[in-house]
């Protein structure tokens, strides 16, 4: 039974940084080694997760929600007003995203998520989170200065977009909706779906255009 | 606490790794994937998600700003299999455990993704008290916050914002972190960037933090 203190913890890992070899892979092979012998994991289950995040659970869930909310107003409406019910229209609930919440760009306010305190992220919509957004330097400056940030992702915002950064300090997750570019009327959902990359769904990018993710 | 996690407006970062450390799940190390995948299976069954985050505040620091994403989870994991007993530092340093158990049932892809889609857990539990404070109201946050878990951050201490929206009562981090199940009301707040970072930042500029009513008092 976990013992919840955190002086403990500290002393435990003051002895694990003396004891555990340095590079990452032998570390990790380590743990795997110890939970497979405990009989907590069977390798082929690890090897079923990384084929699920690999192939299945990625970007372009999320990129197949925003484009159903650029075509189908009652989907978007769903979507802004309780994302995480919405998205088990497409069987996409899952990890971290209990509580997704969805926030919409427009021609006056740019939206960026965050999470300065870990890396919290809607992986069941979205995928694995790209290392940037688990820098240091991200978490750092994103909320205190988003355009600068922005500006390093070729974002450069006119004077007159506001941005709000979204710190997702609880089991909030967000996902950005960002706008729709010009030049796709007609086009169908999967179409228009194609277009929509991770990070403007993150908020580190803005103007989609006509070209494929 | 005060922690080397609390990262949010800490300056003298370089610029943002954005090429880089733009990869997606296919493409970066197989370790990363390994570690990732180990976690799904619920290496350490007494822990909380708060405890879990604890832990990874509490590293030695300088480990902190050195280790990449996982490997922060691959000590976390040692240490938390080792408070709980699952694992002794004895067999970590050995590399191989004292008394094998029975092997593990394997899961299949399909039911790496069933599992994966009935993990999108709720954290809102029932509210025993009416919410403090209403959408549209102006309230300010602590200045202290208690040495153990928390989800205040430092840049946002002491900071008077606005109340823009209430999502009932989620359970309260600070306590899940010591094992308890307490709930608080939530709320999404608004604060200008002016605020919280002086008056050069750009008066369009805002920042939103989900923060419980124990943060927060009437400004």
């Amino acid at each position: 039974m976990a013992t919840f203190d955190g002086e403990k913890a500290a002393a435990l890992h003051r002895e694990l940084h003396t004891h555990l070899p340095s590079d990452p892979a032998m570390r990790v092979k380590t743990l795997e080694s110890l939970a497979i012998e405990r009989g907590l994991v069977a390798p082929e289950s690890i090897d079923a997760w990384i084929e699920a995040y690999s192939e299945h659970i990625g970007p372009k869930r999320g990129a197949k929600v925003v484009a159903h909310a650029w075509t189908d107003p009652n989907f978007r409406k769903r979507l802004l007003d309780n994302a995480a019910d919405a998205i088990k229209d497409f069987d996409f609930q899952g990890s971290a995203t209990g509580h997704l919440k969805a926030v919409e760009n427009t021609d006056n306010q740019h939206n960026l998520v965050v999470c300065t305190l870990c890396s919290c992220y809607p992986f069941s919509i979205l995928g694995m989170s790209p290392a940037w957004y688990k820098s240091a330097e991200y978490r750092a400056r994103a909320v205190r200065e988003p355009r600068k940030v922005l500006e390093e992702f070729g974002v450069i915002l006119p004077e007159y977009v506001g941005v709000r950064v979204w710190d997702s300090t609880a089991e909030l997750r967000y996902i950005v909706i960002p706008q729709r570019p010009a030049g796709t009327d007609g086009w169908d959902a999967d179409r228009l779906a194609t277009v929509v990359t991770r990070n403007s769904m993150i908020g580190t990018e803005r103007d989609l255009t006509r070209e494929p993710a | 606490m005060d922690g080397i996690h609390d990262l949010g407006g800490v300056e003298g970062f370089g610029p943002v790794p954005v090429k880089s450390g733009d990869a997606s799940f296919s493409q970066i190390e197989e370790w990363e994937k390994r570690m990732w995948a180990l976690a799904r299976n619920g290496l350490a069954s007494s822990i909380t998600i708060d405890w879990f985050r604890h832990g990874i505040e509490r590293m030695v620091p300088a480990d902190y700003l050195s280790f990449a994403y996982f490997n922060k989870w691959c000590a976390d994991y040692f240490m938390l299999m080792i408070d709980e007993g699952t694992i002794t530092m004895e067999e970590v340093k050995r590399g191989h455990v004292e008394n094998p158990g029975p092997p593990a049932n394997a899961i299949t892809l399909n039911d790496a993704l069933k599992l994966n889609s009935k993990a999108n857990r709720s954290f809102e539990i029932e509210a025993l008290t009416q919410p403090a404070f209403i959408v549209g109201e102006t309230v300010r946050t602590h200045r202290n916050v208690p040495s153990g878990h928390t989800r205040l951050p430092r840049y946002a201490r002491d900071a008077g914002g606005t109340v823009i929206a209430h999502h009932g009562c989620h359970l309260l981090p600070d306590e899940g972190a010591r094992g308890r199940h307490v709930g608080d009301h939530l709320y999404t707040v608004s604060f200008t960037a002016a605020e919280l970072w002086g008056l050069e930042a750009n008066p369009r500029d805002t920042v939103a933090l989900d923060l419980w009513e124990c943060y927060l008092v009437r400004a």
